[in-house]
């Protein structure tokens, strides 16, 4: 870089510079105002069709305003009772909650074992938990259907959570395999010295100190679970034991073009819970996304 | 002691590197302890299965009998002369080609409008809430915004464009770029994030330095910006293409009477023909097509990725 001659700077031309600048960066403001906008029209679409009758959603344009709060509480029951979402609700959030936390718990433990204790070949273990990842979904469909009807799986709550824990291992080891290996060692050695158990030194040394990433992947991972609907879809079928999801989606299947207004009501419902989630615990989610980008 | 007397005096040398392959071996077993449940989990719900799905693929496997008769690469064989199997090839490389560029470059294109603006967090916010909803929810949402009175015919009518008016989610070589659209909807909120934190992590130097010499911000785009986040960017169109390409739930609930449906795609194709017909053994050799194609891309990509960390 040469040196400033600050005698040689045009000084009148920077300012008009920065002028010019000034102008176009509240035109690139309204732009992306405006491009906000457009994102948000789904979303309007989806807030004021809950709120109409059927019939006034058959009748008027799209996106007019509903004419009154009321058939909110009409669209809600049908909704919760044609989708029986009171159950939906239930079976995803012990899906997400038992399946997230048992998954991000146990990779912790493999972390531990790959990144604090020597061994050789970790390069392989890793990648055998890893591979998990590299698979399309698709090829686990038929031997997870077939499995789960051989050992009585199929159609119950705990065939479920065994599923997700599974598909959701190896991410949260990459990331925390990654992590631990940045924390200092002096500590584990010092604890190891003093006759320590490797169980203990994880779980009152270790552990204590990957709280943050561990959260933010539990989210992560509570959120795809919770979104999911293949596997539902493959290994339940039964109301009972079946997520919102695919409650959702088989009311949408049978309701679509009769009542458009509970089937989005029972849309918006159903997301609701990720999207508090989200604006209750945006930090979170967004250290999870620093953690992706490793 | 003499020096001799000293070394003698220490166990013998066997018995020191006994005693160090005693403790190796005990540190690889304590390692897997701890990586057991993870290695049982992943074996029994995610690789066994992948095996058992390619062996199945070779089999005469139909609705309720045929597994334990081989049946070579006849599955194969028949996915060439299925007519709904090339349109679902078709669709999938389309959906292949979309979501390896586009999330990526609208990714960046969102990226760098939105940074440094006021409100920069409230944008972020936006664009990315269409990613916390479930790709079912919004396949719901965007079958109403395509339908004949949806949102998107009733505007084009309100500005006077009723020519554009059309049966979106019906109309051959429609309807699946629309899906496309509202998966990239989704997605490039994500994409988005990422290439941001990607663009904040940039040394400031050398861009600093560009300005003051004077050039252009389009100049330092593309000849300092875009050279550095390359890695990062290829990584972001990286998952975006994995994760897009077997993108089923969208894809299911957008579409209706499946599998006649020019939408088709391999992911749905596979679903049906094993959940819904009952061809297990086709369904599974639709699956490994599926895997042969994520490790292609993924083998091409990483080699693509070694060329530009080399550089």
């Amino acid at each position: 870089m040469a040196a400033l001659d600050i005698a040689k700077l045009d000084l009148d031309a920077i300012a008009a510079k920065e002028r010019r600048a000034q102008g176009s960066s509240a035109l690139i403001w309204l732009f992306a105002a405006l491009l906000a906008i457009a994102w948000l029209v789904p979303f309007y679409y989806l807030l004021v069709s809950v709120f109409k009758t059927n019939a006034e959603y058959g009748l008027g344009h799209p996106l007019a305003l509903p004419q009154s709060w009321q058939p909110i509480l009409e669209n809600v029951y049908e909704a919760w009772t044609k989708t029986r979402m009171g159950e939906g609700m239930f079976n995803s959030a012990l899906y997400g909650i038992v399946g997230a936390g048992a998954a991000v718990f146990i990779a912790a433990l493999a972390a531990y074992g790959l990144t604090r204790i020597d061994f050789r070949g970790k390069n392989f273990w890793f990648m055998l938990i890893f591979s998990g990842t590299i698979f399309p979904l698709q090829m686990y469909l038929i031997p997870l259907f077939i499995g789960y009807n051989k050992l009585g799986l199929n159609n119950s709550r705990l065939g479920m959570i065994l599923f997700y824990t599974a598909i959701c291992i190896p991410f949260p080891v990459l990331v925390l395999r990654n992590y631990m290996a940045g924390l200092p060692r002096e500590m584990d050695e010092a604890a190891r010295l003093d006759g320590c158990s490797e169980f203990r030194i994880f779980h009152s040394i270790v552990l204590p100190n990957c709280w943050g990433p561990m959260t933010a992947l539990f989210l992560i991972q509570f959120t795809w679970v919770w979104n999911d609907l293949l596997f539902s879809m493959v290994l339940t079928s039964r109301e009972e034991v079946r997520s919102l999801m695919n409650g959702l989606m088989v009311l949408q299947g049978s309701y679509a073009a009769q009542t458009p207004n509970v089937v989005m009501t029972a849309t918006l419902l159903a997301s609701l819970p990720t999207v508090v989630l989200f604006f209750l615990l945006r930090r979170h989610f967004m250290n999870g996304m620093k953690l992706q980008n490793l | 002691m003499t020096r001799t007397e000293q070394l003698a005096s220490l166990p013998p040398i066997e018995l020191m590197m006994r005693e160090e392959r005693r403790r190796a071996r005990r540190r690889l077993w304590t390692a897997l302890a701890f990586m057991s449940p993870a290695l049982i989990f992943v074996g029994v719900f995610l690789l066994l299965p992948v095996a058992f799905n390619v062996y199945a693929s070779m089999t005469k496997w139909a609705k309720f009998s045929g597994l334990d008769q081989y049946a070579g690469l006849a599955n194969y064989q028949r996915l060439l002369s299925n007519p709904n199997f090339s349109t679902a090839t078709g669709n999938t490389i389309l959906w292949v080609v979309a979501s390896f560029f586009l999330p990526a470059m609208l990714g960046l294109a969102l990226a760098l409008l939105v940074k440094g603006l006021k409100g920069e967090e409230t944008f972020k916010s936006i664009y990315f809430l269409p990613r916390m909803f479930s790709a079912t929810a919004v396949g719901v949402v965007w079958y109403y915004v395509y339908a004949n009175e949806g949102i998107l015919n009733s505007g084009l009518r309100a500005i006077g464009l009723e020519g554009l008016t059309r049966r979106w989610l019906y109309e051959e070589g429609i309807a699946t770029p629309a899906m496309i659209v509202t998966h990239i909807w989704q997605q490039v909120g994500l994409t988005m994030v990422l290439l941001l934190l990607g663009l904040n992590a940039l040394p400031s130097e050398p861009i600093e330095a560009a300005k003051v010499d004077g050039a252009s911000r389009w100049g330092v785009f593309r000849h300092i910006v875009l050279p550095l986040l390359a890695p990062t960017i290829l990584v972001v169109a990286t998952v975006s293409v994995l994760a897009g390409f077997t993108s089923f739930d969208l894809v299911w609930v957008m579409g209706r009477d499946f599998p006649n449906r020019s939408t088709l795609t391999l992911a749905v194709n596979q679903y049906w023909e094993s959940f819904r017909a009952g061809y297990w053994g086709y369904g599974a050799a639709i699956a490994v097509v599926l895997g042969v194609i994520a490790f292609s891309i993924s083998w091409l990509l990483g080699a693509l990725q070694q060329r530009l960390d080399r550089r």
